[in-house]
C-alpha cells in the first residue's frame, strides 16, 4: 500500500472521497450497457436482465469489496465501537461519572508525582554528556563524596586516567556594596578548568585560563546571566569592568549563559552561585595542604570508565600519598559520585515512596471500576447475548467491551492530566526547598507520554477481565432468563477485587499511619537546647575595616549592647555558627595524652565560637566544670567547653576538665585548657545521634562570619526581627544581613521532607479508603438488592432484624477480614521501604497497624450498614415481589 | 493461466496486480472509458475467454486512483447516459510501463522455463 493510498483511505475512513451513491450510479449503468448489449444480441428482456446480472457478479460483495478499498476497515470498525461505546457510556451516566472520576483521581495522582519524579530523577542535568560528571572525595558516612583538599586533588590530576578532568570548588561569600545597601552574593570559587569540564562556555567574554588561577592573578570574575541584567542592566561591554568586593578589585572577564544552572551551588552552599572567581592556591600556600578539607571535588569521567573503576585508582593514589605523607591524611576510601545521584540522592527515597503510594491509589482505582464493570456486565448479559446471536463474534464482542473501557481510560487521563497540572503546581508550592530541580518540574510530552501509557495500562486491567467474561457468556441461557437471577463467578470476581481494595488501602493507611507518628515523634524530639522565643540573624565583616581583630571584637561588643537595649529582648549573645543555621565548622580534636599515632585520625568536633551567655540563652545544660566568662577574653589562657558526646569519644572514663586541647592542627596554634561539661545537642538532624561538640570563646576566635541570637521575653520572636536588622545597620550599613529567621523554623525545616511525605501520604491514603469505602458500598449494596427477596421472604417468615443483619454482615466480614489480613501482610512487607524517613516508631508498629486495620473496619461497616438500612426498610410484601 | 488468474481476481497481490496492468494498459490503448468500456475491452481481447466478473473492477478502479495512477470525473457516454470516466494519469503511464517491463521479463523466464523438454519416465 503507498502512502498515498493509506492517505486517501484514511479520509475515506472519515467520510471523505467517493461516495456510496457514485459507485452504485456506476453499477446501475455498467447494467444497463449490458442489458441493452445482451438485447442487441437477441436475447429478451428477462434473460437480458438475468445475463448482465450474471456478468456483474454480486452487488453486495462488490459493494462492500469496494467499501473496504475506500477505507480503512479495521479504523472503521474502531470508529463503529467508539461511536457505539460512547452511546452506551452515555446511557449510563452514574456509571460512567463514577468509574471517571475514580480514574481521574489514580491516573492524576500519578502523572503528578511522575512529573516531579521526572523532573528531578530522571531528565539528564543540563550539561553536555552529563552522565560522565562525578563529584570526588573520600567517603562520607552515607557513600557520598565529603570534602578534599587542593593537594590531593592536584595529585589526583597528575596521577588519574580515569577522569577528562578533574576541577574543585569552595564556598565563597563576596559582598557587593552598591546603592547603599550591601548585597553578600552566592558565589563560588572554581578551578581554572571548572567550566571547560562541565562543558559550557561563556556567553560573553572569556572563559578561566590557568594563569587567572595562581596566587595574586585570581582577581578575575565571571558573572551570571541574572547579575549581569539585575546589577549591570545588561551592560553588553561589561567586559574588563572593575568591580570592588570586600575592598578587593575584581575584573569582569565575562557572563554565563543564561541557561547555564550553577546546581553544584544549590546541594553545597544553599544558594546559586552568581559570581565564579579562580580559587588562586598553590602548592606552598596556607590553605593547600592535604588535610586542608575545605574544597568540592568534581570529574568527569573518561568515556567508558564506570565510577567504580575511577575510585579504585584514586584509592591507590591515595594510599601512595598517605605512604609518603603519614601524618598529614587520614585513612578512608575514595568516593566517585555521579553529579545527579550526589544532587538528588536525598530526596530518591521520598519521591519513590509517593510513586509507590499513587501507583497503590491507581491499582484501587482499577480494581473499583473493573468491580464497576463486572456488575455492569452482568445487567448487559441480556444485550451482548443479543449481538452475540446475531453473529457478532466472541472477539467482536470483547474488543467493543475493551474499546468502552479504552474510552473510559482515555477520558481519566484526560482529565488526570489537568488535575495533574493543578496538582503539579501545589507540590511546587509545598515541596521543601531541598527538593533541587523543582523549578523544572512541568507537564510536559514526556510526562503526558507516560500518563497515556497509564491510561491504556489501567484500561486493559480493569477492563480486560469484564470484556472475556462477556465475550464467554453463553447466549441461550441469558436470554431465557431474561437477564435475571445471580451471576456466582460475577460475585466471585468481584469479592476478589473489594479483598485487593481493602488490602492496598491497608497498605497506604499503615504508611500514612506512621508518617503521622513520624512527624509527631519529631515534634518533640528534644534538639538538646531550648529554641522558643529565640531569633537568629546571620551577618558578616568583611572588608578593610574588620581588617584588625579588635575592629571585629569592638562591633561585637557594641552590637550586643544595642541588642540587650531593644525592647522585648531578655538576653543576646552572639555566635559564629548555631545549631539547624546550615553551617558546618568541624575541626580536628587533638587532646594531650588521648592523640592517635596519626593525629589527622584524631575525631572531628564541631565548633562553637560563642560569647559567654550562649549556652544560658540557648538552655544548653552545664552537666561539669565551669562557664565560659566575660573575663576568658583574647589575651586570656584560652578555654573550651566540650560536649558529653565529646567528652565520651576522647576521653573515654578519663577526666577531660583541665585537659589541654589543638583545635584544627596537632602542631600549631595555642593550647586550649578544657574548663566545663556542657549537654549534647543535635547540629542538623534530630533523627540522627547527637553531634560531639566544642564552644569556644568568641573573644579569642574572633570570627568574621557571625549570627546574632536573641531570646525574647513574648512568645514572638519574630516581633524583634526588624529591630534586630536595624541594630546591625546601625553600626555599619554595609555589613550584609543574609539570613533572619526564628530557630524553632530552622528546627522544622530539617524535618520538612518527612513533613511533605507525610502530608502527601496521608492525602494519598484519604483518597485509598475513600475509593475503597466506595468499592466495598457498590458490593454490598448490589449484593443486598440481589437478596432483598430472599430478606422479605426472611422477614415474612417471622425473621427478626437483627437476624438478617448477622446473616449478611457474616458474609461481608470474612471479605473485610480478609481483606484487612491480606493488607497487613503487604504492609509489613512494604513499609521498610519508608528506610529513614521513618523515626522513633518501628516501620511495622503493631499499634499503628491495628488503628489502620481498626479504621477500615469501621469504615466497612458503614459501607455494609448504609445499603442493608435501605433493604431492612422495605416492606417484606413489596420485597416479595421485587425482581 | 490467464484465465486462471483471472477468476482468482481478488485472492492475491499478484494477481491483483495483473488485472491493476490490464486496466492500465487498457486505458493507455483506449484512453479516457468508463468502467463498462473497459470490461467490455477486456472481454473483447481475451476473446470472451477471460470470464470477469465484471463488478470487481470497481473496486479495482478506486485503488488505481487512490494510489493516483488513474483519475476520473463523471460525464456523458455515447448514448448521453451519465457515466464515469477514467483517464490514466502520468504516474499511472510511468507505473504502466513499470508492470508491463516486469511482466515482460517473467513471461519471458517461464516460457523458457516451459519450453525445457522433460525427462522421458
Amino acid at each position: 500500500m503507498t502512502a498515498r493510498e493509506l492517505w486517501r483511505r484514511f479520509a475515506g475512513a472519515l467520510g471523505r472521497g467517493p461516495r456510496r451513491g457514485e459507485l452504485d450510479d456506476e453499477l446501475t449503468f455498467h447494467r444497463e450497457m449490458l442489458e441493452a448489449d445482451y438485447r442487441a444480441r437477441g436475447l429478451d428482456g428477462g434473460d437480458a436482465r438475468r445475463a448482465a446480472a450474471l456478468a456483474l457478479g454480486g452487488g453486495a460483495q462488490i459493494a462492500e469489496a469496494w467499501h473496504d478499498q475506500r477505507s480503512l476497515p479495521l479504523l472503521d470498525s474502531l470508529r463503529q465501537d467508539i461511536v457505539y461505546g460512547v452511546r452506551v457510556l452515555r446511557r449510563s451516566p452514574g456509571f460512567t461519572l463514577s468509574a471517571l472520576l475514580t480514574l481521574t483521581l489514580g491516573i492524576g495522582a500519578n502523572t503528578a508525582i511522575f512529573t516531579v519524579l521526572d523532573a528531578v530523577l530522571l531528565r539528564p542535568l543540563p550539561y553536555p554528556d552529563a552522565d560522565r560528571l562525578v563529584t570526588v572525595g573520600d567517603r562520607g558516612a552515607d557513600g557520598d563524596s565529603t570534602n578534599i583538599g587542593w593537594a590531593t586533588m592536584a595529585d589526583y590530576r597528575a596521577g588519574s586516567r580515569s577522569f577528562d578532568d578533574l576541577a574543585l570548588m569552595r564556598s565563597w561569600a563576596p559582598t557587593l556594596f552598591a546603592d547603599g545597601d550591601a548585597e553578600a552574593l552566592p558565589a563560588v570559587r572554581v578551578s581554572w578548568n571548572y567550566f571547560r569540564m562541565m562543558g559550557v562556555h561563556p556567553a560573553i567574554g572569556r572563559d578561566f585560563t590557568a594563569d587567572d588561577d595562581r596566587p595574586s592573578h585570581w582577581h578575575v570574575l565571571l558573572v551570571s546571566d541574572g547579575l549581569w541584567r539585575r546589577r549591570f542592566n545588561a551592560d553588553p561591554s561589561i567586559v574588563g569592568r572593575v568591580v570592588t568586593m570586600n575592598d578587593v578589585a575584581y575584573r569582569i572577564v565575562g557572563v554565563m549563559p543564561p541557561s547555564f544552572e550553577p546546581l553544584d551551588a544549590v546541594r553545597y552552599f544553599n544558594a546559586r552561585a552568581e559570581l565564579w572567581a579562580p580559587i588562586g592556591y598553590d602548592l606552598q600556600g596556607d590553605s593547600s595542604c592535604y588535610s586542608c578539607r575545605h574544597l568540592r571535588g568534581f570529574g568527569r569521567l573518561r568515556r567508558g570508565v564506570p565510577p567504580g573503576q575511577a575510585a579504585a585508582e584514586l584509592d591507590t593514589i591515595r594510599d601512595r600519598i598517605r605512604r609518603e605523607h603519614p601524618t598529614e591524611i587520614d585513612a578512608a576510601s575514595v568516593a566517585v559520585v555521579p553529579l545527579r545521584r550526589a544532587l538528588t540522592g536525598a530526596v530518591q527515597r521520598p519521591i519513590y515512596v509517593l510513586m509507590g503510594a499513587v501507583a497503590f491509589v491507581l491499582l484501587i482505582a482499577c480494581a473499583n471500576v473493573g468491580n464497576l464493570l463486572v456488575a455492569r456486565s452482568v445487567t448487559r448479559r441480556q444485550e451482548l447475548a443479543l449481538r452475540a446471536a446475531l453473529g457478532a463474534g466472541r472477539r467482536r464482542i470483547a474488543r467493543q467491551l475493551l474499546t468502552e473501557s479504552a474510552l473510559l481510560g482515555v477520558g481519566g487521563a484526560a482529565l488526570g492530566s489537568l488535575f495533574a497540572v493543578a496538582a503539579v503546581r501545589a507540590l511546587a508550592a509545598a515541596a521543601p526547598v531541598a527538593l533541587p530541580r523543582l523549578e523544572h518540574v512541568a507537564v510536559d510530552a514526556r510526562v503526558l507520554l507516560f500518563t497515556g501509557a497509564v491510561a491504556m495500562i489501567t484500561a486493559v486491567a480493569f477492563g480486560l477481565l469484564p470484556a472475556w467474561r462477556g465475550a464467554a457468556a453463553d447466549g441461550r441461557e441469558s436470554l431465557a432468563s431474561g437477564g435475571r437471577g445471580r451471576v456466582a463467578g460475577a460475585s466471585r470476581t468481584r469479592a476478589v477485587l473489594v479483598v485487593a481494595d481493602l488490602a492496598l488501602a491497608m497498605v497506604l493507611l499503615a504508611g500514612a499511619g506512621l508518617m503521622l507518628r513520624t512527624v509527631a515523634a519529631l515534634a518533640v524530639a528534644d534538639p538538646g537546647f531550648t529554641a522558643d522565643r529565640v531569633l537568629s540573624a546571620q551577618f558578616s565583616l568583611v572588608g578593610e575595616a574588620y581588617a584588625e581583630d579588635a575592629a571585629v571584637r569592638a562591633f561585637q561588643s557594641q552590637l550586643l549592647q544595642k541588642l540587650r537595649a531593644i525592647p522585648g529582648v531578655a538576653t543576646a549573645a552572639l555566635a559564629d555558627q548555631i545549631p539547624f543555621g546550615g553551617n558546618d565548622d568541624c575541626r580536628g580534636f587533638h587532646a594531650v595524652g588521648h592523640m592517635k599515632a596519626n593525629p589527622e585520625e584524631d575525631p572531628c568536633i564541631e565548633r562553637y565560637g560563642v560569647t559567654p551567655e550562649y549556652r544560658r540563652l540557648m538552655n544548653v545544660p552545664l552537666v561539669a566544670g565551669r562557664d565560659l566568662l566575660e573575663s576568658d577574653t583574647d589575651t586570656a589562657q584560652p578555654v573550651i567547653l566540650i560536649s558529653q558526646a565529646t567528652a565520651r569519644a576522647v576521653f573515654g572514663f578519663d577526666n577531660p576538665l583541665g585537659a589541654q586541647v589543638r583545635m584544627g592542627s596537632a602542631t600549631r596554634g595555642p593550647w586550649a585548657t578544657i574548663v566545663g561539661i556542657v549537654g549534647d545537642v543535635h547540629h542538623a538532624d534530630v533523627t540522627a545521634p547527637v553531634t560531639a561538640a566544642m564552644y569556644v570563646p568568641e573573644q579569642q576566635l574572633t570570627d568574621s562570619f557571625l549570627v546574632a541570637v536573641v531570646k525574647t521575653t513574648g512568645r514572638d520572636a519574630t516581633t524583634v526581627a526588624g529591630p534586630v536588622r536595624a541594630a546591625i545597620r546601625e553600626l555599619d550599613p554595609k555589613v550584609p544581613i543574609t539570613q533572619v529567621a526564628v530557630v524553632p523554623d530552622l528546627v522544622a525545616g530539617a524535618a520538612a521532607s518527612q513533613l511533605f511525605v507525610t502530608r502527601l501520604l496521608a492525602a494519598f491514603a484519604a483518597m485509598a479508603v475513600l475509593l475503597a469505602a466506595l468499592g466495598l458500598y457498590g458490593l454490598v449494596s448490589y449484593g443486598v438488592t440481589q437478596r432483598t427477596r430472599e430478606v422479605g421472604l426472611r422477614m415474612a417468615l417471622g425473621a427478626r432484624r437483627g437476624d438478617v443483619l448477622r446473616l449478611v454482615l457474616a458474609s461481608g466480614a470474612s471479605l473485610v477480614f480478609a481483606g484487612v489480613a491480606v493488607g497487613l501482610g503487604a504492609a509489613s512487607l512494604t513499609t521498610r521501604f519508608l528506610g529513614a524517613l521513618v523515626f522513633g516508631v518501628s516501620p511495622v508498629d503493631p499499634l499503628t497497624f491495628a488503628a489502620a486495620a481498626a479504621l477500615l473496619c469501621v469504615v466497612a461497616l458503614i459501607a455494609h450498614w448504609l445499603p442493608l438500612r435501605r433493604a431492612l426498610r422495605i416492606d417484606p410484601a413489596i420485597a416479595l415481589r421485587s425482581e | 493461466m490467464l484465465l486462471l488468474a483471472i477468476n482468482m481476481t481478488d485472492k492475491t497481490d499478484v494477481l491483483q496486480g495483473t488485472l491493476d496492468l490490464m486496466v492500465l494498459k487498457t486505458l493507455d490503448t483506449l484512453g479516457t472509458q468508463h468502467g463498462y468500456g473497459i470490461a467490455q475491452r477486456l472481454q473483447q481481447v481475451s476473446d470472451d475467454l477471460l470470464r470477469l466478473n465484471q463488478g470487481t473492477l470497481y473496486p479495482a478502479l478506486l485503488r488505481l486512483e487512490q494510489r493516483g495512477w488513474i483519475s476520473s470525473k463523471w460525464g456523458t457516454s455515447e448514448n448521453n447516459r451519465r457515466a464515469r470516466f477514467y483517464t490514466l494519469t502520468r504516474a499511472g503511464r510511468r507505473q504502466l510501463q513499470r508492470e508491463a517491463d516486469d511482466w515482460q521479463r517473467m513471461a519471458s523466464i517461464m516460457s523458457r522455463l516451459l519450453g525445457e523438454p522433460g525427462t522421458p519416465s
